[in-house]
């Protein structure tokens, strides 16, 4: 996983986005990260696809949280 | 009791070390209460006879990992407040590991009662290579739990003497309490085919297994090193590693370099109903951690009829015995790792006695022992607690 991805699923978990309810918009997270939205977008797409993180369309933007094995993964690289 | 992980919220041994220890706790006539972190698809609330488990929401943002520690910390204390005030003051406050410390000092000053912590790693021992400049924060709040606490207790004798020596505290102070295995976990029927089948474990195949959080700590890298010497020997074999971690991406690049991607399944997370047919489905598991406080996993194999083959690391070196109910090998050493293996695929009557041995073994380690021995730690912290 990159250095990326780690920080990724760390910032996530820390923003408590672990519900569908508590799901962050694409825009904010970039804001959060200092980073691009279209850079995101890739990023959360290769882990929504690997499991960790499902993305959502909620009034009409683009959010994200974090499944149970991204909770784990994110925790995972701290104990 | 508090902890930062506890099933499903399983991210190491401390999760499994609680569940056990508070469900023996409450089978023996104890009240007991276990603060944790929510997980997803996990209730808030749920309540088995006399334990009780409060899944606490951190719903403040925070902007690093150190920081939301701290945080959920406060919601930790929120949360004891709350339960003392529904059920009374406890009697002990029980914290586990560094991430707990300053919600149980807290509350321990609050309440006025017995403080233990059990230590089931050590900052040091897990950044070694590594320290971070969070590192420092993460020691301090060692160091003050340790301080704080009446008893601190150790999950082997290795952990105890690195506890003893890092944090210098009294030898009298620290009392070294194993985890345990639930063998009824590893009873009951299980259908090996479908358990193998779900990984591609052919008929006729041997299964490897390893199983824990894909990082450097658990050498998974090494055993990976290690599988083309084992199939030149067992051609007829399948790796399978279960769990997940930030090392995947790089385990399944060394597992391509390696030209064994094909013949290695990696499983992810999986329950523990999954976990446990695939322990008793396997040939062989292999522990080729770097560095291992415990390793409850050796003991699981154990419990479910596997022999092992382990590092001769920390607690791993402590639960198993060389040759008699499994095998070690020196850590980050991928031919000894293959040659251990190999011996143990290729040595049915070797592999029958470790079974026997590990079986044994792992009897000896039960949930009740423990938790009464945690009793005793609990009377000793009371009876040296004064307040005035």
């Amino acid at each position: 996983m990159s250095e990326g991805s780690r920080k990724l699923l760390s910032t996530l978990m820390v923003l408590g986005a672990q519900s569908q309810g508590k799901a962050i918009s694409l825009e904010e997270l970039a804001t959060k990260l200092g980073t691009g939205v279209h850079e995101l977008q890739r990023e959360l797409d290769s882990l929504a696809k690997a499991g960790y993180a499902v993305m959502t369309r909620q009034d009409g933007r683009v959010k994200v949280y974090l499944t149970g094995t991204g909770v784990i993964t994110a925790s995972s690289a701290y104990s | 009791m508090l902890c930062w992980e506890y099933p499903p919220r399983i991210i190491g041994g401390l999760a499994r070390h609680v569940e056990g220890l508070s469900s023996a706790l409450a089978s023996l006539g104890n009240e007991v209460h276990v603060i944790t972190l929510d997980f997803p698809g996990a209730p808030y609330e749920e309540n088995r006879g006399t334990l009780h488990i409060h899944r606490v929401q951190v719903s403040v943002p925070a902007p690093s990992f150190h920081s939301w520690v701290l945080l959920f910390n406060h919601f930790f204390e929120k949360r004891a407040g709350q339960l003392a005030h529904e059920f009374g003051a406890p009697d002990i406050l029980h914290i586990h590991d560094w991430l707990t410390v300053p919600a149980g000092v807290a509350a321990k000053h609050l309440f006025r009662v017995p403080l233990v912590m059990t230590f089931h790693s050590t900052e040091a021992s897990r950044s070694s290579n590594s320290p971070s400049t969070e590192s420092a924060m993460v020691e301090g709040l060692e160091w003050w739990g340790s301080f704080e606490a009446a008893r601190v207790i150790a999950v082997s004798s290795w952990m105890r003497s690195e506890v003893l020596t890092r944090l210098r505290l009294p030898e009298g102070k620290v009392e070294q309490i194993p985890n345990a295995v639930e063998p009824l976990r590893f009873e009951g029927p299980v259908d090996s085919r479908v358990a193998r089948a779900r990984w591609n474990v052919r008929e006729g195949q041997k299964m490897i297994t390893a199983v824990g959080r894909l990082t450097s700590q658990k050498g998974f890298d090494d055993l990976i090193r290690a599988y083309p010497t084992i199939r030149r020997a067992v051609p007829e074999s399948r790796l399978v590693i279960i769990g997940d971690g930030h090392m995947r991406a790089e385990l399944e690049s060394i597992a391509e370099q390696e030209h064994v991607r094909d013949n290695t399944t990696f499983a992810g997370f999986i329950s523990d109903a999954e976990l446990v047919a695939g322990l008793r489905s396997s040939d062989v598991v292999v522990v080729p951690s770097r560095f291992e406080p415990f390793g409850i996993i050796a003991l699981e194999a154990m419990a479910a009829g596997v022999p092992l083959v382990v590092s001769r690391v920390g607690g791993l070196a402590e639960i198993v015995e060389d040759s008699v109910d499994g095998i070690e090998v020196e850590p980050h050493n991928p031919s000894a790792i293959a040659a251990a293996t190999i011996r143990i695929l290729s040595d049915r009557e070797l592999a029958t006695q470790l079974i026997a041995r590990g079986e044994e073994k792992a009897k000896a380690y039960s949930w009740e022992n423990v938790a009464r021995r945690t009793i005793g730690v609990y009377q000793e912290a009371a009876s040296v607690t004064k307040y005035e």
